[in-house]
């Protein structure tokens, strides 16, 4: 089992295939669900507070954009973490933690910069279903041609 | 890494399934006897409890038809008043709109993962180019 | 709406969230009693709301924010007031945000205000702002009045100068301007010489309306009727004294710490813009400009209308540059009418370039605050803009004017 980062980082499709051919998905909730939780920290709604714009400064410059950097505050370390990826092009619509396009290609590059396995798809057509079809099969067979075991990471 | 019964997670689980209703996937939770949450929403059943508690169940429920129930994690917890439309005063949050256009596609690949386990071949797909600007030019020119 | 009502305003933003600046907008609201609504949209319009308003925005919060301003130009969303936001220093989102403002002003009687903020964002920056909101959407009834009647003074407390008027029936009996130094005793100065000059007794006065930075301080010493934000107050007074109280005009105010432009229409703000990036943009460059050419303040405007801007080559969007550029050209042997006019022209050229580009330019145009009696401020604004400014009389005392006519409101309720 390798983590494996999903772009978009909140997508329900991408994080539930992970999960069922046996990795685990480094995905925005997760995050959040941490951010959120932290004790003594009141910062409603996602408890991100001032802080987090200066810790994005590690992937992106005082020139960038404050939402930017609070993003990449969260998305930066699971970038860092991550053992594989797979990235999903020309998706139609990415709301929330995917609001931002220039957060979005700072994610992708940062990704693809990262020595480790990176699956890249097109997002499938409306209900065209051999689209869907060759989409589910790329991941399916990208997903299962990494290692089971953690010992084995390291592709 | 965290602590299997004390830690609380949130799943969302969403049926697309010709066999299996959302109120069965609810009766499943609710006949499994843990410590858990439940609530229906719109676009699926959220589950909330011990980490342990809530992956057994959602195993339970995805096992009733494996390639058409879709599952992920959410950071809230069900109506927690930073994020519940309730106290924000209107529109949903943002994560919503995609979760809502995500559900869309679910049937589709549903479809996929069955042909998938059913080791189905791949058609070529044709991909539509933009016109070659030489055949542009020449239409042009013929047109005239 | 009455003056007790929790005023609704539509949070139409990009990015807060993330940038930690959420929490200060929620504070600042509550503290002025507003409460923020996230407008419910029509979900299938997401997908074509780039191609219906016409910005196919990359970013799909951007798209969200043109759907929710739609829902409230619609009357799907029941809001008084909007607060369009995003990042600042975000090309893509300062377009939408723009146009976003536009739009809304052109189709609705909302007000709406817009900022791009940064993680420094605190809710204290955007206090002036949100209470100018929630006011014109609370305080409609009284914005209205277009006299002033009985014996009301105004106090506006400013960063620089604090002024106070005494007025009776539409006529001002006694003026007051003091430096700030501490607020309370300023004011009371202030106070004072009017009081003074209008022969009458502090306790004869029937309302007091105070403004200005020190507003809260100062309204709570003299237990004012009225205490306002200088946005509301600013506008009202400045289409009073210019005698332009109905249709639409542009007031602009030259403070000595930041500047404002409102569009108003019938006396009430619908866009206004306040701040600027620096000080350079404010009275107070042209204040150390004057202490430079070894002139008073009150000379500066007599020296710049004699000289040529063209001749002194002066930026002061940063003070430090501008005092840079001063000390250069004199230095060259510039004239010091040539230097006066440069640095007027400078400070007019940073407000048409911060702050003219957020609000809709309509004639009349009413300069107003103490830069305006520098008599080459309106003439180099009238300049760059080609079009007649307008200085009322008494136009440095506007927002003292603007809170005794508002104040007198109070008599009769």
């Amino acid at each position: 089992m390798v983590k494996v980062i999903i772009y978009p980082t909140n997508s329900l499709i991408l994080s539930d295939l992970v999960e069922r051919f046996g990795h685990k998905p480094l995905a925005m909730m997760e995050k959040i669900k941490e951010k959120i939780s932290t004790v003594g920290v009141d910062s409603p709604p996602l408890n991100i507070t001032p802080e987090e714009p200066k810790m994005g400064l590690k992937y992106a410059a005082v020139e960038v954009p404050a939402g930017v950097r609070g993003r990449m505050a969260i998305i930066g370390p699971m970038i860092d973490e991550a053992q594989a990826g797979i990235i999903v092009n020309d998706s139609p619509m990415a709301f929330g933690c995917m609001g931002c396009a220039r957060t979005n290609e700072l994610t992708k590059y940062l990704i693809r910069q990262r020595e480790i396995p990176v699956l890249e798809v097109d997002y499938p057509h409306g209900d065209n279903e051999e689209e869907a079809k060759e989409f589910v099969y790329k991941i399916a067979e990208f997903l299962k041609s990494l290692p089971k075991n953690e010992g084995e990471d390291e592709v | 890494m965290s602590d299997g019964e004390n830690d609380t997670l949130t799943k969302i689980v969403v049926i697309s399934s010709d066999s299996v209703l959302p109120v069965d996937a609810a009766m499943k939770i609710y006949q499994s006897n843990t410590d858990i949450i439940i609530k229906e929403t719109c676009f699926g059943t959220m589950i909330t409890g011990p980490r342990d508690a809530v992956n057994r169940v959602v195993k339970e429920v995805v096992d009733l038809d494996r390639n058409h129930i879709f599952v992920k994690e959410r950071g809230f917890l069900p109506g927690d008043e930073r994020r519940c439309r309730s106290s924000r005063g209107g529109g949903p949050r943002p994560g919503f709109h995609y979760l809502r256009h995500e559900v869309q596609m679910l049937p589709t690949i549903g479809k996929a993962l069955d042909a998938y386990d059913r080791k189905v071949p791949l058609k070529e797909i044709k991909q539509k180019k933009k016109l070659d600007v030489d055949k542009l030019i020449e239409l042009i020119g013929s047109e005239l | 709406m009455s003056d007790k009502s929790v005023v609704k305003v539509a949070l139409v933003s990009c990015g807060s969230e993330y940038a930690g600046v959420h929490k200060e907008l929620e504070s600042v609201a509550k503290s002025v009693d507003a409460k923020l609504v996230f407008p419910e949209i029509d979900v299938s319009s997401l997908d074509t709301i780039g191609r219906d308003f016409g910005i196919e925005a990359a970013s799909a919060d951007l798209r969200l924010m043109m759907a929710r301003a739609k829902a409230v130009v619609e009357g799907i969303a029941d809001v008084d007031g909007v607060f369009i936001t995003s990042c600042f220093r975000c090309a893509e989102a300062a377009i939408v945000r723009n146009e976003l403002r536009r739009y809304i002003h052109k189709h609705s009687d909302i007000p709406v205000i817009s900022y791009s903020f940064t993680e420094r964002t605190t809710a204290a920056t955007l206090m002036t702002r949100m209470e100018a909101l929630t006011t014109i959407a609370r305080r409609k009834h009284l914005l209205a009045r277009e006299h002033q009647t009985g014996l009301t003074a105004g106090i506006d407390s400013g960063s620089t100068t604090t002024k106070a008027v005494v007025m009776k029936d539409d006529k001002i009996l006694g003026m007051g301007w003091v430096p700030t130094i501490k607020v309370i005793e300023s004011a009371t100065e202030a106070f004072d010489r009017a009081l003074e000059q209008a022969g009458v007794k502090r306790e004869d006065i029937q309302a007091i309306g105070t403004t200005g930075y020190g507003r809260f301080l100062v309204g709570e010493h003299f237990n004012a009727q009225l205490v306002q934000e200088e946005i509301t107050v600013n506008s009202k007074g400045a289409v009073y004294l210019a005698n332009k109280q109905k249709g639409p005009a542009t007031v602009i105010d030259i403070g000595g710490m930041d500047n404002k432009a409102i569009s108003v229409d019938d006396g009430i703000p619908g866009m206004f813009t306040m701040g600027g990036i620096c000080a350079g943009a404010s009275g107070r460059f042209l204040d150390m400009t004057a202490k430079r050419l070894g002139v008073d303040i009150t000379e500066l405007g007599a020296l710049a209308v004699k000289g040529m801007q063209e001749k002194v080559d002066m930026n002061s969007y940063c003070i430090v540059f501008g005092i840079q550029s001063l000390v250069n050209s004199l230095a060259k042997g510039s004239t010091p009418e040539d230097v006066a006019a440069a640095a007027c022209h400078s400070v007019v050229e940073q407000i048409f370039e911060q702050q003219l580009q957020e609000v809709d330019v309509k004639e009349p145009l009413i300069l107003v605050g103490g830069s305006s009696l520098i008599e080459g401020v309106p003439k180099a604004l009238g300049q760059l803009l080609k079009i007649k400014v307008l200085v009322p009389p008494n136009s440095h005392m506007i927002g003292a004017v603007g809170s005794a006519l508002l104040a007198s409101g109070f008599l009769e309720e």
